[in-house]
């Protein structure tokens, strides 16, 4: 078992105050919560500073610790002295972190198991229905676009006969329903935590999320495309293929197109009853100016266009 | 043939647009249901209907929850602060989609 540096990880000093203590909890708790940290490892170190303030806030627990010594490092392997905690109280309950999981092995060997849900409820005697579960899941545009079945692996704390938690792994395959849209939820019945005392087991609600495409970008049911164009098709408008999800199509560009027009392929975006639509923006691309011929049109135009895109700019 | 297509195919049922009643919401996020009412005159999530019993809540309402109940419970921050707060990141999440697209683009 490896020895943890609750003073550390909070980044105080040993002989730091309670309120110290509060201050540095609050601070570092806005920088790796998960809901708003984009830190790399937000949601562990989150949890690590759970604990750690579980110990350091209760004058207790922290006197206790305290009493470890501070000659301990930082992954050492720990064993807790014989009656190292004789004398001293834990009270239960106030688990900051509590939601964030479950605490290393150390805190458990040292202060015992909390705030651990599933505990609680089948300490209760009577029928309760199993909590629902969330989980996230990515699926690709074209998922959305035929349906699909997808096997997803999902993992979560667990606790065996012996009051052991462990991270069980499971593996489901889903149907992904055709025209699915980002941000909505999939329930699935009775995949949930197991109820207790003969209780309903709770239900399974799939957040589903899009993986970023090559070609597309999706909004709500509507899907979106960057499309190169030359100068003279945005100019003098023009009938090209495009490709979309369902195949390519002919779209026509009217003339005098301007970069970064929007034009509505109506319906085919997710399909849906009310189906999304696909939006093609126009993206012109101009040609290089790389050989004496190009260079010539390019003078050419110079010569006989009297354009000024700056105007607006009064200059 | 791979392990997965020995397992069964489970077929669930999508929660559509301002489907969720209050009740639903609140099992789905494990909260009390004058929490989510709080929630709501805070105007943190805005369901559908004018009375209570047919308030109809969206599918993203779950996140907003679940989000404002982290917020809550981990770093101590009050209703009005949660709803600032989910409408900042909100508004960051775009804001990151947009310059990604941009860097791409």
């Amino acid at each position: 078992m490896e020895y943890k540096d609750y003073y550390k990880i909070m980044g105080v000093s040993r002989s730091a105050t309670q309120d110290e203590i509060k201050r540095a909890y609050r601070k570092l708790a806005r920088k790796y919560h998960p809901d708003v940290s984009k830190e790399k490892d937000a949601e562990a170190k989150f949890k690590e500073l759970g604990e750690a303030y579980e110990v350091l806030q209760d004058p207790e627990k922290r006197a206790a610790y305290d009493r470890l010594g501070a000659n301990w490092k930082a992954g050492e392997d720990f064993r807790p002295p014989p009656n190292w905690d004789e004398g001293f109280e834990f009270r239960g309950g106030g688990f900051p972190g509590g939601g964030a999981g479950v605490f290393s092995d150390f805190f458990e060997q040292l202060f015992g198991r909390g705030g651990f849900r599933p505990s609680e409820q089948s300490a209760r005697g009577f029928q309760t229905r199993g909590q629902d579960a969330h989980a996230k899941i990515y699926i690709d545009l074209e998922d959305s676009i035929r349906g699909t079945t997808r096997n997803i692996t999902l993992s979560a704390p667990e606790m065996d006969a012996r009051g052991h938690v462990q991270v069980k792994q499971r593996s489901l395959n889903i149907k992904i329903p055709k025209g699915i849209k980002p941000g909505q939820h999939i329930r699935l019945s009775g995949q949930g935590d197991p109820g207790s005392g003969g209780g309903k087991a709770g239900d399974l609600l799939l957040e589903i999320a899009f993986n970023p495409h090559r070609l597309y970008r999706i909004s709500d049911a509507d899907i979106y495309l960057d499309l190169p164009v030359t100068p003279w098709e945005a100019a003098l408008g023009a009938k090209i293929k495009v490709p979309t999800p369902d195949g390519n199509v002919d779209l026509t560009i009217p003339p005098n197109s301007h970069q970064g027009s929007k034009l509505r392929l109506k319906g085919r975006g997710l399909p849906a009853k009310t189906p999304g639509d696909f939006f093609v923006v126009l993206q012109i691309a101009l040609p290089p100016a790389n050989t004496e011929r190009a260079k010539a049109l390019y003078q050419k135009m110079q010569q006989e266009l009297n354009f000024n895109p700056r105007q607006s700019l009064g200059v | 043939m791979s392990s997965h297509d020995l397992l069964p195919v489970h077929t669930g049922t999508v929660i559509e647009d301002d489907s969720l009643t209050l009740e639903q919401l609140c099992r789905a996020c494990d909260v009390h249901a004058d929490w989510v009412i709080s929630l709501v005159e805070e105007s943190i999530i805005e369901p559908q209907g004018d009375e209570i019993q047919r308030w109809r809540f969206s599918g993203t309402s779950v996140v907003r929850v679940r989000s404002a109940l982290r917020l809550q419970r981990d770093l101590g921050v009050n209703l009005a602060g949660i709803a600032l707060a989910l409408d900042l990141m909100e508004e960051l999440e775009s804001l990151r989609t947009e310059l990604k697209k941009m860097r791409h683009g």
